[in-house]
């Protein structure tokens, strides 16, 4: 059964929450979900971009109040 | 399919260009891209194994900036780059004999040896090369 696991990188500067969340992404299995809170502006469009050239899948990007929640599902 | 290799030839000990060339390195291996650093001149002296934390980065403005703000560590994000990705980093021999040092005076786990700039020009041929 997949997980969602959380990632807080809030107050990291870049590419920290990058970072955070692809070491968090090698412990996961694949189907499951990760979800990356950042307050770093270019999050929102590195992490997308980053999912689609390692062949994530990438489920869903918002913004929250003053953070960016990035969803991304490991597929391989 | 990885990317084109991206070569990095990093000869300023400025914070500021280690940290671009630290994180260009990290990004730049987690994104599947073979990634090779060349340091030398006064960028090995900031690798030396004896230097004091507070002494390894020296820089203008923004480099008060980095390390007010906490930004993430140049060191940690090149190990970050070589433990999550194809990174490698090679220490200019030429800036070794000149420092009396080998690879054992540099921080360890980041250097992959010594290399010669001859035979990184030529490696870089196969990629993009970036001067920092």
């Amino acid at each position: 059964m997949s997980e969602r696991h959380k990632v807080d990188a809030r107050g990291a500067f870049c590419p920290g929450p990058l970072m955070e969340l692809i070491a968090t992404l090698r412990h996961a299995e694949i189907g499951d979900e990760v979800e990356v809170w950042s307050t770093d502006k270019g999050s929102a469009k590195d992490i997308p971009e980053w999912i689609k050239k390692v062949r994530h899948e990438l489920i869903g990007v918002s913004e929250n109040a003053g953070y960016w929640s990035i969803v991304v599902r490991k597929m391989k | 399919m990885p990317g084109d290799p991206l070569y990095i030839l990093l000869c300023s000990g400025e914070h500021e260009k280690l940290q671009m060339a630290a994180m260009m390195a990290s990004v730049g291996a987690v994104s599947e891209r073979p990634v090779e650093v060349f340091v030398s001149m006064n960028a090995l002296l900031a690798f030396a194994k004896e230097v004091p934390a507070e002494k390894r980065y020296r820089g203008g403005a923004f480099s008060q900036l980095l390390k007010e703000k906490r930004a993430p560590d140049a060191l940690t994000l090149f190990q970050q780059g070589k433990e999550l990705g194809d990174l490698k980093m090679w220490a200019c021999s030429m800036a070794l004999d000149l420092n009396g040092w080998d690879v054992g005076a540099l921080v360890d786990r980041l250097f992959d040896g010594p290399m010669g700039l001859t035979k990184f020009l030529s490696d870089a041929e196969s990629g993009q090369l970036v001067s920092l």
